[in-house]
């Protein structure tokens, strides 16, 4: 006789040698936490699951007379607690349909239980098996998914609106009902099996035996639709059948409406229509070409600043657009950035990322209106390389600067500050057009150029850079004083 | 035209998209709830087409009356192909039917252009709009965005869309203008740049109202220019750093009816392709960066070797790596690891010393592993083969020349 699992009675009986009967993952559970607490070593057990009928009576034991060195019930020991991850694959496991599933996952906590942590690791010869039932049974839920064909029936014959019919190889069923229960709202369907059907009413889930015994004979003709729509969208100028098979292993295929046409399709795609990706039935229909004069199909745009076609250095390339200059025409000051950064380059304005709110609140403190002020970079385009997920500012080199400086040069002529903001040493350069220059040097130095006073400050993405706050207090009062003095230069010449 | 005449002509156009993903969706439920669908994160195909490729998602063309003439594309407007057009019922109910018998898990609505950018993409937000508001569908939406397209329609598309793409189409700006006339990069990058704008301010301010949450991808065509793999794989990474996309798909050129004299008669190997489509996985998920696959003066991916291979065998200074010692980052740069695997490793690592036989449980190619290891059990002779040696032991079998590539397939 076989011992109920999930009662004391599991490590009583299996130290008298009887097998235990094992319905589902809840009972194994049970029979395996008592025999885990009397300590009883996997080889002494036997398991016998519903389905293995033929190990029903293999099990009898081998002594009766063992039964009498039962248990010591005072015995018991606490049971370790499994992690989730581990019961999580137990679960998976249990659901594969191989005979001695039961025995092997109690070896597998058994080990466990002793300390055995590598029997969760692939690389272990247990652990190795434990991962492949759950990848198979994982593989069979995802098969199940999305292989299930529901045709509809009429509106007349009430619930269920759809039924399907599928053979799967594990033990997957409830846990598939679940993704069609989220999938269908409050539509009933039924799906059935050799074993087992569920049906959903629209509300709750019924579980009951076999009900039909093959795929269900019902005429669909969505099923119509469906094949219309698998013939044309695959490409036969593409033709890799043995891919496709890989893929949906051939057991399915009976089951598939469109397994039927596939066999047609490779033929065909074989023999001759390979040239062009167009399908033969589409192909054999009139065509039309759009009477259209080509100059009327140019989508309306804005006409692309003539800045947007700078080709005079490589790095528009990799940028979204060139940032040109914003402000007053004919603004005091000018400020001159060294390029735009990330942000800037998807805005297409100067100054709207970090560095720009930095500058912000420097203008504020200097006692400065953004709004009076011309605010642009000596490098148009955002130079950057790839680090990670991100694009990292890339400081540009003297020969973009130079080419960038005709763009500059212009601005300069047509807003004619009277003060030049350089924030940084590549602004720096290209206002004073050479590269024999060094911040160390200029910094809140006023220097005449042109006619023009330049005063050189930090940069506000160097200031965002400085570490520790003291310092970074300090690079922005060098800031400040340089607006100050700018301020205080345009005075002096107003004066004057 | 009845529906199913509009089908067969409508996916036949569509097909030329490489792209048919359903994952990166939030997790969405029907349970208990009017209307249907939903999503899991994960993408399911639900089929594969004897050209290997997965039916996801019903993809097909709004319609394919088209006012551009793009070289490469079966629709542009002198193409002599037969044309239809779809209401937006009919899609909407299309998609409704086979999300009901489980064909598909949702939408991916393109377009040819007509009348106008903005009317386009009018339409295509409004069959999205009818999917989710009056039908309640909770499956996977994709829409194709019209680059020129204003970008408050851009916004509503990203209302309704679990993805949103804008096709790039071609590496470069030249093979656009030649190839392309009436598309412009510039305003491509813009549109991604909009659509990135957005995502970012989802992104820090969570409560705002939902924009495409699977985020955006594109696509290039492979070969119907003479762009080499450098250039696409560069422009690639451009696109993936700037503009954040969850995928760039990369589709080798195929040959149209009556094709015009610009695009060449004969598609690209499929082989460049699937190495494409590897060095793109390199770039994304290990850490590479296009330089290190392929020098900045050009060329092609190898065909015979995968590029990971193809990077191990010109950067042998890096191996034999000691697997008990390195790091995870370059346990996965080994040729015939995978992150999976050299995840693995690294947990087993903690428990005791990794030996040969361990990655030969984990299923490792142990043929091309082995160069490049050591393990407590095993190191390689050092200097043993040259790297010249070891790719031609490691290049996949020469095939015979395809003469007669009717009968082959057949």
């Amino acid at each position: 006789m076989a011992g109920t699992a999930g009662s004391i009675n599991a490590a009583v009986a299996a130290s008298a040698g009887q097998p235990l009967l094992v319905a589902g993952f809840a009972e194994w559970r049970e029979a395996a936490r008592e025999l885990l607490a009397f300590d009883i070593a996997p080889h002494a057990v036997k398991w016998i699951g519903q389905r293995d009928e033929a190990d029903l009576f293999a099990g009898a034991p081998a002594d009766p007379h063992e039964a009498a060195h039962a248990i010591d019930l005072r015995q018991a020991r606490p049971v370790m607690h499994l992690p989730r991850k581990l019961m999580d694959m137990l679960q998976s496991a249990a659901c594969c349909r191989v005979p001695d599933r039961w025995a092997f996952l109690y070896r597998v906590v058994w080990r466990w239980q002793h300390g055995d942590q590598v029997v969760l690791s692939p690389a272990d010869e247990d652990g190795a098996r434990l991962h492949a039932m759950v990848k198979a049974v994982h593989r069979e839920e995802h098969d199940m998914h999305a292989y299930i064909r529901f045709r509809e029936r009429p509106e007349a014959a009430g619930a269920p609106r759809f039924v399907a019919w599928f053979e799967p190889a594990h033990d997957v069923l409830p846990q598939v009902a679940q993704h069609f229960v989220s999938r269908m709202g409050r539509i009933s369907w039924m799906i059935a099996t050799p074993d087992a059907s569920v049906l959903w009413d629209g509300e709750t889930l019924h579980n009951t035996g076999p009900l039909v015994s093959s795929a269900a004979d019902l005429d669909d003709a969505g099923e119509a639709l469906w094949l219309t729509y698998y013939r044309s969208i695959f490409n036969p100028a593409r033709l890799n059948a043995g891919l496709m098979r890989s893929h949906i292993p051939s057991r399915f295929w009976k089951h598939l409406p469109e397994g039927s046409v596939v066999p047609q399709m490779v033929s065909q795609a074989a023999a001759g229509a390979r040239r062009t990706g167009q399908a033969e039935a589409v192909g054999q229909r009139r065509g039309t070409t759009i009477p259209i004069a080509a100059d009327k199909a140019q989508p309306q745009r804005q006409a692309p600043s003539t800045l947007d076609e700078c080709r005079r250095c490589e790095l528009w390339q990799h940028a979204t657009q060139a940032v040109g200059g914003a402000g007053p025409a004919h603004a005091r000051i000018m400020l001159v950035g060294e390029q735009p950064g990330d942000q800037e380059d998807l805005a297409g304005e100067p100054f709207v990322g970090p560095a720009g709110q930095l500058l912000d609140q420097v203008l504020r403190d200097a006692g400065l209106d953004r709004r009076t002020i011309y605010l642009t970079n000596a490098v148009k385009h955002f130079k950057w390389e790839p680090r990670g997920k991100r694009r990292l500012h890339k400081t540009p080199a003297q020969r973009e600067i130079e080419a960038c400086s005709y763009w500059l040069d212009q601005e300069l002529a047509q807003v004619k500050p009277d003060v030049i903001v350089a924030l940084g040493s590549t602004a720096l350069k290209s206002v004073l057009g050479t590269g024999n220059v060094t911040l160390k040097d200029t910094i809140g130095k006023p220097i005449r150029h042109d006619g023009r006073w330049v005063i050189t400050v930090y940069h506000p993405s160097f200031v965002l850079r400085v570490p520790d706050e003291a310092s970074k207090q300090q690079a922005m009062a060098v800031m400040v004083d340089g607006l100050r003095q700018a301020q205080q230069l345009l005075q002096m010449k107003s004066e004057n | 035209m009845d529906l199913t005449d509009k089908l067969e002509i409508l996916a036949d156009a569509a097909k030329y998209d490489a792209s048919c993903a359903s994952s990166g969706a939030p997790k969405r439920s029907s349970e208990g709830k009017d209307g249907i669908g939903a999503t899991s994160g994960m993408g399911i195909c639900h089929s594969y087409t004897p050209d290997g490729r997965c039916v996801s998602l019903l993809k097909i063309l709004l319609t394919n009356f088209c006012i551009y003439d793009c070289q490469y594309c079966v629709n542009r407007r002198t193409s002599n192909v037969p044309r239809a057009r779809f209401s937006v019922d009919e899609v909407v109910k299309l998609t409704v039917d086979f999300y009901l018998r489980n064909y598909i898990d949702g939408l991916f609505l393109s377009s040819g252009i007509i009348r106008s950018a903005d009317y386009t993409m009018e339409q295509l937000v409004h069959i999205a709009r009818q999917l989710r508001e009056v039908h309640n569908f909770r499956g996977y939406i994709h829409l194709k965005t019209i680059p020129d397209a204003d970008p408050a329609l851009i916004a509503a598309a990203g209302k309704y869309a679990d993805r949103l793409s804008v096709n790039i189409e071609l590496p470069t700006q030249a093979s656009v203008e030649k190839l392309a006339p009436e598309k412009s990069v510039h305003t491509i990058k813009l549109a991604m740049g909009s659509i990135r704008r957005r995502l970012d301010e989802k992104a820090e301010e969570p409560r705002s109202p939902k924009f495409a949450p699977a985020g955006q991808s594109t696509q290039m065509i492979v070969g119907a220019d003479a762009s080499d793999d450098q250039t696409i794989l560069s422009t690639a990474e451009t696109l993936y750093t700037s503009y954040k996309l969850k995928r760039v798909y990369y589709s080798a050129f195929s040959p149209i009816p009556q094709s015009p004299g610009s695009v060449p008669l004969a598609p690209p190997p499929m082989l460049r392709e699937h190495r494409l489509y590897q060095a793109d996985f390199l770039l994304r998920s290990y850490g590479f960066v296009a330089s290190e696959l392929l020098p900045a003066s050009g060329g092609n991916l190898a065909l015979d070797i995968d590029p990971k291979l193809a990077w191990a065998l010109a950067n042998r200074e890096h191996f034999p790596l000691d697997l008990n010692l390195a790091d995870a980052s370059m346990i996965a740069r080994v040729p015939g690891i995978g992150l999976r695997n050299a995840k693995r490793i690294v947990e087993l690592r903690r428990l005791r010393r990794i030996r040969y036989a361990d990655l030969v449980r984990l299923r490792c190619s142990m043929k091309k592993i082995a160069p490049f290891i050591v393990t407590a059990d095993y190191s390689p002779v050092r200097g043993a083969a040259s790297s010249e040696v070891l790719r031609r032991s490691l290049a996949e079998a020469p095939q015979q020349m395809n003469l007669w590539p009717e009968l082959r397939a057949a």
